[in-house]
Parts: C-alpha cells; structure tokens; sequence
C-alpha cells in the first residue's frame, strides 16, 4: 500500500482521488482578520511579490502536519512568511519583533 | 487521510469560538498576518489602502453577479455566445472587473451533459463572479471526491443525474477558473431577467444543483 514510490506521486495538497468522508455543507463568514489575510493574498499577487502559484506551493512546503494541524488561512499566513523569507524581503527577526511591538499595541 | 481535516474542522471550529470575543487578546496568526502587512507597508511594497480597497472590493462580489451572467445568457442568445467563447470578456461587458490574472471558462449545461466545478489542488473558485467559495469547497471531501465520484458527491447535495447524462468534472487552477451555466429552468419563458435572476443560486454556478423553481411558483 504505503510504498517509497507512493509518497513521490502526489505532493501533500495533490488529494484528488483520495479517499475521504461525507461532504459537510459547513457556511460561515470569515472572520476579519481573514478577510484581511485575503485582501493581503490578493493585494501581494497583484504586485507580483507572491503570486498565486507561489502561495500554493508556500502552502505545499508547510508539510503535512502543519497542513492538518492549521486553519486555511493559518497556513496561507505561514506560507507568505516563509516565502517573504526567501526572497529577503524580510527577516524572521523583523517579523518577531513587530509581532512583539502589535501585542503590546493590543493589550495596553 | 481522514484524520487531516478533522484537524482542519477543529481548528476552524476553535476560531469561532475566540471570535466570540471575550478578550480582545489577538491571536497568534491574527498577529502574523498584521506584523507582515505592516512591515510591507513600512517598506513600501504596496500602500496601507490597498488592503483596505481589497477588502471592499472582495465584499462587493456576491453569487447575485455570477446570477446576473446567467440570466444574460438565458435570455439573450447572441451574449451566450460570446461568454461561452470567453467568459472573462463577457463578464467584463456586463461590467463585472476580474481583479485577478484569470481566465474565466464558461460550461453550460444541456440535456446530455451536467457539469461540475472543483479545485483539487487547492480553493480555486470563480471569485470575481461568485465572491468567495463556501468552506466545503475548501474542504478534503469535495475536493478528494467530486473527480471520483462526482455522482455520489451530487448525491449528497440531493442532485440525482440519470445515469444517460454525461457529468465532466472541471478542476480549476492558479490561471484558469471555471463557472457553470446551469439549465433554465422550464416554465420560466417569458420571465423578467430580474426574476430569472433571483432562482439562479451559487451552489447551481458551481455545479452541485440544479436551478428550480421555487415550490409553487409560475405555471
């Protein structure tokens, strides 16, 4: 079943064909930080620092934990991170410090 | 893999519990998300209202437009034409703008063949005409499912197909997005746009049901 050869065909995301259970009709509104998250995605593919495929693959690259363990857009967030990382947009001690510097912004 | 979106389920069920809002305290994600758009902001990769128009123009798109494109089609013949041949364009004549690098492949639906939309990779979805996708399109079991066994998948959706009509399966990329042209309904001729309109719901643009009329209306 489970063969080397197997884990090569498929990347994590590549799930069509694969079993799974009953579709639930789940509907809600997103909530405002996702919404942002989205407008963000968007905004970031209209000026080409991440696009679209790019995202995808950032998503890809979190690995199957990750993926099962984080929300859609827990996962999209990571993936710019990550990406903008890469490109030396920003440093992982950048982001540290402003999260650092809003959390104190939120709760004083 | 069942195991994958029960985490996914429980995580998005957990949120809506925080969202509930008893602290103001923002979470871990919700952080990350506004430390990078500040720092891109700080340096000048893209400005703070463009994030801020984004979202109004994400708010503005509804399955009321995709309704509009579909009643277009019903009732003007030489317009199906076009957004058949290309469905962006014609979209855009209607003045509905595609913000994203997309082509938008229109697939009707007839007596022989039933079509349906998927992204199996990831969440593609027609958003400049429909707005943003249900969570079950997001989901493993749509997505792992509706290229397999997509009538069993209708099935769930109370949409039985008889088993002479073909159903093509269209799975949606990064480029190119797909929206279904369902079957006007019988009974409506002569039928103002606006209350053809009214009948044509998301679900139907994406495939998983038909549009009816409602229990009682028009003979």
């Amino acid at each position: 079943m489970s063969k080397p050869e197997d884990l090569v065909r498929k990347l994590p995301n590549d799930i069509g064909g694969d079993p799974a259970e009953q579709i639930e009709r789940r509907e809600r509104d997103l909530e405002p930080w996702e919404k942002r998250c989205h407008a963000l995605a968007d905004v970031l593919d209209f000026h080409k620092i991440i696009n679209t495929e790019e995202k995808r693959r950032g998503v890809e690259a979190l690995g199957t934990e990750m993926i099962a363990n984080l929300s859609y857009y827990e996962r999209w967030v990571v993936a710019f991170t990550n990406i903008a990382f890469e490109k030396g947009i920003l440093s992982p001690g950048e982001l540290a410090q402003k999260m650092d510097e809003l959390r104190s912004r939120w709760t004083c | 893999m069942a195991g994958r979106d029960l985490a996914v389920s429980k995580s998005v069920h957990d949120h809506s519990h925080d969202s509930a809002g008893d602290s103001n305290e923002p979470g871990y994600f919700e952080l990350m998300e506004a430390a990078l758009r500040e720092l891109l902001v700080e340096k000048r990769y893209f400005g703070a209202d463009e994030i801020r128009r984004q979202i109004e123009v994400l708010d503005s798109r509804t399955p009321a437009l995709g309704a509009q494109v579909v009643a277009r089609a019903w009732t003007d013949p030489a317009f199906k034409t076009r957004l058949l041949a290309d469905g962006r364009a014609a979209c855009e004549e209607l003045g509905i703008s595609f913000y994203d690098d997309t082509r938008l492949i229109v697939l009707e639906n007839t007596e022989t063949v039933h079509n349906l939309i998927v992204c199996t990779l990831c969440s593609c979805y027609p958003r400049p005409v429909l707005g943003l996708p249900p969570d079950w399109y997001k989901l493993k079991p749509y997505r792992a499912r509706a290229v397999v066994e997509p009538r069993a998948v209708l099935a769930e959706f109370g949409t039985i197909i008889p088993d002479d009509v073909e159903i093509r399966v269209s799975d949606s990329t990064a480029m190119v997005r797909y929206l279904v042209l369902p079957r006007r309904p019988e009974g409506t001729e002569g039928w103002p746009h606006e209350q053809l309109a009214a009948l044509v719901t998301r679900d139907a643009m994406i495939g998983v049901i038909p549009v009816n009329l409602p229990a009682g209306a028009a003979r």
